[in-house]
């Protein structure tokens, strides 16, 4: 039967709407001056906003496939659109002020935005191995050059290079894997493996490769132990910014899919699954402890992010690994896990943001004494952290709190065990960062010695809080648009930590497409 | 109707308004509480008429099948924990709902709160008036306010308790307000550890009918008390701990010690928590899961017996005592004590009629009390021996406040003698002969002491402080006379109106509807007592006709107990400093070498040398991680096909 290639075209509207919009954003700049720039942040904004309500228009009812099952359109999709694009906005509020210090053709920068976002909408709605995969490169494309966007700088230089070389690797391995898929099941069709998956009888050792290399070349946009390394080294030489979209949209983007492949793919063949499902549970805690350990002991504020997003990771790749056994209750823990994850690293790399702005440093140490220079950044940052350390009232501990009860009732005790103690290690780290900004002292120029502070000194030991400190040099207040970024974040983390049920029933809406069969 | 969920919205969203932009709004701020609090109070009015038009045909409403009165719910899910798989080991799902109830007690209760808030922001705006934090101050206001009004909504145990905590901790920011000085510091500290006391108790009340009836739905817990579902050792388990949290925020003997002292703070918040909010917040509790009480005889007993001595001992000491505000703190514990009392025997509707009464009473004669301190300039302690015959200087304050004192001590047709009669009513009907006898020398005492402090203050010789004394501005005298009105008039709502309201009995009540009634042998007999109070009071105090020095010192050593208040905060000193301190010594010995330095610090070193060797990994070689890449894959794939073959 010949596949009709433009039936139900028009529901791609919003993804062509999107490209237009992509190269007009990079038409627009060739003739915008340089000081115009600014137009172009606006016009992504407004883009993304525009297909958003495109995409929210014109969703069909119920799941509608096209070019004959490459592409859905369901309610899955259309979630994860909504919130890719919102991260997209978010992350051009990030730049807006960055970009005018720091980038050179920043023009470019927000159209390169637009299509790595496009790239994320098609992963969401691939429902076939090479289709996913062309989506996963559109995305790992942008990603390449926005990393690298610090032309002047080394360390966004040495990133890019790093990150494109392991990118090209992990591409490579992936491509492979689903060759041998291809070899020993005949189809790229999610569905299709899922019903050669469940037939009968063994499988030969080819097919055992073809899914360990796509789990990996997944484990490597996902930045899973033991593909992780990359990422340390990208997240720091990246402009902030993009360290920001790496931590936030590529990861999101990795998991549609990830939860998309295993649900359509791997799910359905209940035994098969059940003799892998440990393989997902061990790597998802050698993850979470791995990047929670080892963020203990860095001193860069990037890198630290790098190595909790990797913690992060972990844990949502724990309520993967329990897709199988109450398939609604883990789909929707890991998909409110990652949208509480995105806001409350958006507020944190707000924080950071407005911080690197107006001192251009990015060690943990050089907080200290932020709150009393900037306390509404300084408390951002720490209502951020708390949320991802999983402290109520905070989104992040509902998120932890549904995410865990998931994995234990996925039979994983053992698992949400490790993830429980992962997240005691993680909030070692994050208070680091929240002493060096309420309790450490910035260091002080000014302050010649302590003589007359011992001349003051009378015998007992009381009463040291009634010296007066010296004043703690102002810094500069942030833009205001990354204040606005920052407000609208807490608020919805305090939102979703106190009253989560609207989110979480769009979200059991969402999930609910992609249910497996039987 | 469901709209009625705003009432606190207002006051919850203008709090941290008001704090994070204090510095640009006029007056700090303290219009956005304002308006927060009469758009509650608009809300309320609405609220209130519409329930008063619905009937049992509204879908959300239903006529209770325990209190017989007319019951709404509106509710939206909050969240849902307990999973489906995991229920083989936690017995129940948890499923919370936001959840409000409206029922006759809401509407009266939530009538009172925004009402008296609502005057004594107003009061506050003049009486605050230069005070460094005055900001800060509307915006604990409006959270405090916010607080209770969500605690007389909640119709689920959980949200009742965040609400019931919020305004502990309001209390204690409050109270503390004036935190620069030792005294409201030690007070704020006071009432918010031994409040947390009696919180313990409602927690573990509240998770005890959580465990038994496996939801935390008051419905519920109500229905499975009156059913006998519960089992009786279990229902007056739970009604003791429910209790315990009420005694606690009620001030009932032995919690009462945290009340007295509370005047530390600014006076329109002693007026705000002596009328409106906290301390009726008990007597709300227990009003409201009645249905457990009343299924438990026993726990019955406990809460008549408590309010007893609480209400006999709080009016000896109020008697005695010789400042203003204490004087009126002790009359609160004392009538907090009739309410009990009240509740304890079955006269529901008593209890909260006299809440009501005793509420605009009250916050009356503190913004009255506010009103002298501002007149005299004193700061603290009004002492009533050196302030006297006020009401030359003040003579809007003296006729407000003597109308509350009359009304608070029982003089017919003011609002709290038919409160008080109602109450006398239901202790002769219920409970033993000697609850009657001792109730009525309370009521005796209540009037007494009210008369002291009115004569003595206002109509008495001219005392040292009172000569520059002067009368308070229009707003705050305003706010006291629209109290005033309703301190001579509330109580008529008691009779029944042909064809306009079948009085408060006729919508308040429990279990059935009340007539008004008047039983005359008690109503004359409390008539010659409070008017006889009155009376020994004015012959005492201002024709100095009689004196009391002979009495003084006839009943020295009783008086000496008395004046000590019974020796009950002594009491507590004396078993933290000898009990408390000695145990947690110990235990912080322990903390401190086992706890913290081998279960702690031991395994936190481990991992922070974990971290720190497991850091190398990461080489910084783009080959290292390519290795680590393709051993990854490798040991997968040996992993994976391991385990299928």
């Amino acid at each position: 039967m010949p596949i009709d290639y433009t039936a139900n075209l028009h529901l791609l509207t919003p993804e062509f709407v999107l490209t237009a919009l992509a190269f007009l954003v990079f038409t627009v700049d060739l003739f915008l001056p340089e000081s115009r720039k600014e137009w172009l942040a606006g016009l992504s904004v407004v883009s993304l906003v525009a297909v958003m309500v495109i995409a929210i228009l014109m969703r069909p009812s119920g799941s509608v496939e096209l070019y004959g099952g490459l592409i859905v359109v369901d309610s899955f999709g259309l979630f994860f659109k909504i919130f890719f694009l919102a991260i997209g906005v978010g992350i051009i509020a990030l730049s807006v002020e960055y970009g005018r210090d720091r980038f050179e053709y920043r023009g470019e920068f927000y159209g390169l935005l637009l299509f790595s976002i496009l790239g994320m909408n098609l992963m969401a709605m691939s429902r076939e191995l090479l289709t996913a995969y062309i989506a996963l490169e559109l995305l790992s494309f942008s990603l390449y050059v926005m990393v690298a966007y610090g032309l002047r700088e080394a360390r966004s230089n040495e990133a890019g290079i790093k990150y494109i070389i392991i990118g090209a690797l992990s591409s490579a391995i992936m491509l492979y894997g689903l060759s041998n898929i291809y070899a020993a099941l005949g189809t790229t069709f999610f569905a299709g493996i899922a019903e050669e998956l469940a037939s009968p009888g063994t499988v030969s050792p080819v097919l055992w490769v073809g899914v360990a290399l796509l789990v990996v070349g997944l484990g490597f946009k996902l930045s899973a132990v033991p593909f992780h390394m990359w990422a340390p080294d990208a997240y720091e030489g990246a402009p902030l910014p993009v360290t920001a979209y790496l931590a936030i949209g590529s990861k999101a983007a990795a998991f549609a899919l990830t939860l998309r492949l295993f649900a359509e793919a791997i799910v359905p063949a209940v035994d098969r699954w059940d003799e892998w499902q440990l393989v997902i549970a061990v790597l998802a805690a050698i993850t979470m402890l791995v990047g929670n350990l080892v963020a203990l002991a860095q001193r860069n504020l990037k890198r630290l992010m790098a190595y909790s997003s990797i913690g992060h990771v972990g844990y949502a790749l724990a309520g993967i690994a329990v897709l199988g056994s109450d398939f609604a209750l883990a789909a929707k823990s890991v998909v409110f896990y990652l949208v509480v994850y995105a806001v409350t690293n958006l507020v944190v790399f707000a924080g950071v943001t407005a911080y690197y702005n107006r001192t251009g440093q990015d060690n943990i140490a050089d907080l200290a004494g932020l709150a009393d220079r900037q306390p509404f950044v300084a408390a951002a940052i720490a209502i951020g952290l708390f949320s991802l350390a999983g402290l109520p009232i905070f989104a992040g501990f509902t998120a932890k709190f549904y995410l865990f009860a998931a994995v234990a009732d996925g039979g994983f005790l053992w698992l949400a065990g490790v993830a429980i103690f992962a997240s005691l290690i993680s909030l070692y780290y994050y208070l680091q960062v929240l002493r060096q900004m309420y309790i450490e002292r910035p260091p002080n120029p000014d302050h010649a010695g302590d003589g007359h502070e011992l001349a003051e000194d009378h015998g007992e030991d009381h009463g040291h809080g009634d010296h007066e400190e010296p004043p703690v040099a102002p810094m500069p207040r942030p833009s205001l648009l990354l204040t606005a970024t920052m407000s609208a974040g807490l608020l919805v983390v305090v939102w979703l930590g106190v009253y989560p049920a609207p989110l979480l029933g769009l979200i059991d809406a969402a999930s609910a497409a992609i249910v497996p069969l039987g | 109707m469901p709209l009625a969920f705003l009432i606190p919205v207002f006051s919850f969203a203008a709090c941290p308004l008001i704090i994070l932009f204090q510095r640009w709004l006029p007056l700090r701020g303290a219009p956005l509480a304002i308006l927060a609090i009469g758009g509650g109070f608009v809300v309320w009015a609405l609220t209130a008429v519409s329930f008063l038009g619905a009937s049992a045909e509204h879908p959300a409403c239903e006529v209770s099948g325990i209190t017989g009165a007319l019951t709404c719910h509106f509710s939206t899910s909050w969240f849902e924990a307990g999973l489906p798989g995991v229920s083989a080991t936690v017995d129940q799902a948890i499923h919370l709902d936001w959840g409000i109830i409206i029922d006759p007690l809401t509407v009266v209760l939530l009538g009172l709160v925004t009402f008296v808030a609502l005057g004594v922001q107003l009061y506050s705006l003049e009486y605050m008036k230069g005070d460094p934090r005055f900001g800060w101050y509307f915006a604990w206001q409006a959270l405090f306010v916010a607080a209770m009004l969500t605690l007389a909504l909640a119709d689920n145990f959980l949200l009742l308790y965040i609400a019931w905590e919020l305004v502990g901790l309001c209390s204690y920011l409050l109270i503390g307000f004036w935190f620069e000085n030792p005294g409201p510091r030690e007070a704020a500290k006071k009432a918010f550890v031994v409040t947390r006391i009696g919180d313990v108790g409602l927690l573990v009340g509240i998770l005890l009918l959580w465990v038994n009836v496996g939801s935390f739905s008051m419905t519920d817990a109500f229905a499975a008390a009156a059913s006998g579902e519960l089992g009786s050792g279990v229902t007056t388990a739970a009604a003791i701990l429910l209790l315990l949290g009420a005694m606690g925020k009620s001030a009932q003997f032995p919690f009462h010690v945290w009340l007295p002292d509370a005047m530390e703070g600014p006076t329109p918040v002693s007026a705000l928590i002596h009328a409106a909010t906290m301390v009726i917040a008990g007597v709300y509790l227990v009003a409201r899961a009645y249905p457990i009480f009343a299924a438990s005889p026993e726990a019955m007993m406990i809460v008549a017996i408590v309010g007893l001595i609480t209400a006999l001992g709080a009016a000896t000491i109020a008697l005695v005592s010789t400042d203003l505000k204490r004087i009126l703190a002790y009359s609160t514990v004392s009538h907090l004590g009739l309410m009990m009392l009240s509740l304890g025997a079955f006269g529901w509707t008593a209890a909260v009629f006299h809440l009501m009464a005793h509420g605009f009473a009250k916050a009356l004669l503190f913004l009255g009390a506010g009103s002298v301190m501002h007149g005299v300039g004193a700061h603290g302690d009004v002492d009533i021996r050196r302030v006297g015959g006020l009401r030359r200087a003040m003579p809007v304050t003296a006729v407000v406040f003597s109308i509350g004192a009359l009304s608070l001590g029982g003089i017919p047709i003011l609002s709290g003698f038919w409160s008080k009669d109602e109450i006398l009513i239901a202790v002769e009907h219920n409970l033993p002969v000697i609850f009657i006898v001792l109730t009525m020398l309370t009521a005796f005492l209540s009037a007494l002491y009210m008369a002291r402090a009115m004569f003595v203050v206002f109509f008495g010789p001219e005392g040292e402080d009172s000569h520059h004394a002067h009368e308070s501005p229009v707003l705050m005298t305003g706010v006291m006379s629209v109290l005033a009105v309703l301190a001579i008039g509330f109580g008529w709502i008691a009779f029944n109106w042909p064809g306009a309201f079948d009085g408060i009995g006729g919508f308040v009540f429990y279990d059935h509807a009340e007539k008004f009634h008047f039983n005359y042998v008690l109503g004359a007999l409390s008539i010659i007592l409070a008017v006889g109070a009155f009376v020994l009071a004015w012959l005492v105090y201002v024709r100095r006709a009689i004196s009391h020095e002979p009495w003084r010192a006839r009943f020295a050593s009783i008086l000496r107990v008395v004046e000590g208040r019974y020796y009950v905060d002594e009491a507590y000193q004396w078993s933290i400093d000898r009990v408390v301190l000695t145990v947690s010594a110990a235990l912080a010995f322990f903390d401190r070498a086992v706890v913290n330095d081998v279960a702690v610090n031991g395994p936190a070193d481990v991992v922070r040398k974990a971290g720190v060797a497991l850091r190398l990994h990461v080489t910084g070689h783009v080959y290292t991680y390519a290795l680590a890449v393709a051993l990854g894959v490798i040991g997968l794939a040996i992993f994976w096909w391991l385990r299928s073959v």
